[in-house]
């Protein structure tokens, strides 16, 4: 009689105690959002690669809510490792995306250095293919090896009689002088300026310094230092033809350029 | 008889005692869980969290404080419970940012990749 009160109670006290614990909905939503979030990345080979610890974290409490729901339970206790799973899932899909986007910086870097390597192969290359057509350019403009070194005489090309504003032909011709200039940067140059004997001395050698320092100016805006460009006026001086002719006193009016050695020196004329 | 029956009975004591510390398990102080939420939000912060996640790293932070409060008034239970929660909230803050981060960095070296193929395209 005793005993069987004894065991009764026992029993009502369990049962009490469970009740207690649970309050048992048999699904819940929570858990159902956990395990969908677990689905979806638990295969995913990147995240399987690098997110393999929160995954099995994941799949641990994700366990554990689904026990605590059979079982029946707190509400609190299952959505709790509910929670902690979706989270763990979250995490372990981030850490698969970071590892994914790694690969890709990894593998674009790469990319990044060929295109690199390329550009600087294509940059030598033109370079070269540049010097080669400057010293066609060079022989093309007739430079001449002379006691003073390589002269570049442009012809009456430059200028319109009587002006010292460079024409556009006369520009194109410096430029490829300034593309020469740097290409070898330790050439200096001197540009002498030379006119036919037609008018004034004074008149003329004031011509062939402004046509000289003209040429200069222009170097210097396509960016050639000041200090490579001397300048010089001969005026009527160091004719190279007659100018009692016009053909003459056409090959007279000229600028020679006089391209420095290796070092930078150039060879004065006396005047 | 009755060295039976009291046997019983505290049989029925230990299984009642079992059952509520299944129930409310470990009532100890929760501190080495509030240290790793917030050696988490360290790192969430490190990762660039506030930039990028403010608003779960926030969360994060609010469970952390809330959880002090408990821990004052000895609610251990719920304490850890938040405490947890502010991990994980923490670490998918930071590795969100780090997501976003190697997005931005994608983003970069593909441009300059196309930069520096137009100029390769231009010279040749």
């Amino acid at each position: 009689m005793n005993k069987r009160n004894m065991t009764l109670g026992i029993a009502v006290s369990f049962s009490v105690l469970m009740a207690g614990c649970a309050s048992t909905p048999q699904d819940n939503a929570k858990v159902d959002e956990a395990r969908a979030a677990y689905d979806e990345i638990k295969n995913d080979p990147d995240v399987v690669r690098s997110g393999d610890r929160q995954l099995s974290d994941a799949r641990e409490e994700l366990t554990r809510a689904e026990n605590l729901l059979d079982e029946g339970a707190e509400i609190v206790r299952i959505e709790h490792a509910a929670y902690l799973a979706n989270r763990h899932a979250q995490i372990a899909g981030e850490q698969g995306k970071h590892a994914e986007l790694q690969q890709q910086i990894d593998s674009a870097e790469e990319r990044r250095k060929e295109l690199e390597l390329q550009m600087r192969a294509n940059e030598a290359q033109q370079a070269r293919r540049e010097a080669k057509e400057l010293r066609l350019q060079m022989e093309a403009m007739q430079a001449e090896q002379t006691d003073r070194g390589m002269v570049l005489t442009l012809g009456d090309v430059l200028f319109d009689l009587n002006r010292a504003e460079l024409k556009s032909s006369g520009e194109s011709t410096v430029r490829r002088l300034a593309e020469f200039m740097n290409e070898y940067e330790n050439r200096r140059v001197r540009v002498e300026g030379y006119t036919d004997s037609t008018g004034e001395a004074s008149y003329n050698q004031g011509l062939s310094e402004r046509r000289a320092q003209t040429v200069r100016d222009t170097l210097v805006d396509m960016g050639i230092s000041r200090s490579r460009v001397e300048t010089k006026g001969f005026g009527e001086q160091f004719p190279v033809a007659s100018n009692d002719s016009s053909g003459g006193r056409q090959q007279n009016r000229r600028v020679e350029i006089v391209i420095s050695d290796e070092e930078g020196n150039i060879e004065t004329r006396e005047n | 008889m009755n060295k039976h029956t009291s046997m019983l009975g505290a049989a029925g004591v230990i299984s009642i005692a079992v059952l509520a510390g299944g129930c409310a398990s470990s009532v100890e102080r929760p501190d080495g869980k509030l240290q790793s939420a917030e050696s988490a939000v360290e790192k969430a912060v490190s990762s660039g969290a506030r930039e990028f996640e403010p608003v779960l790293l926030n969360e994060a932070q609010n469970r952390i404080a809330d959880a002090r409060e408990l821990i004052e008034q000895e609610q251990y239970l719920e304490a850890r419970r938040q405490l947890e929660k502010a991990s994980v909230d923490a670490q998918l803050a930071g590795a969100r940012a780090d997501t976003a981060k190697a997005k931005q960095a994608v983003e970069e070296i593909n441009n300059s990749i196309e930069s520096l193929r137009q100029q390769v395209d231009q010279r040749q």
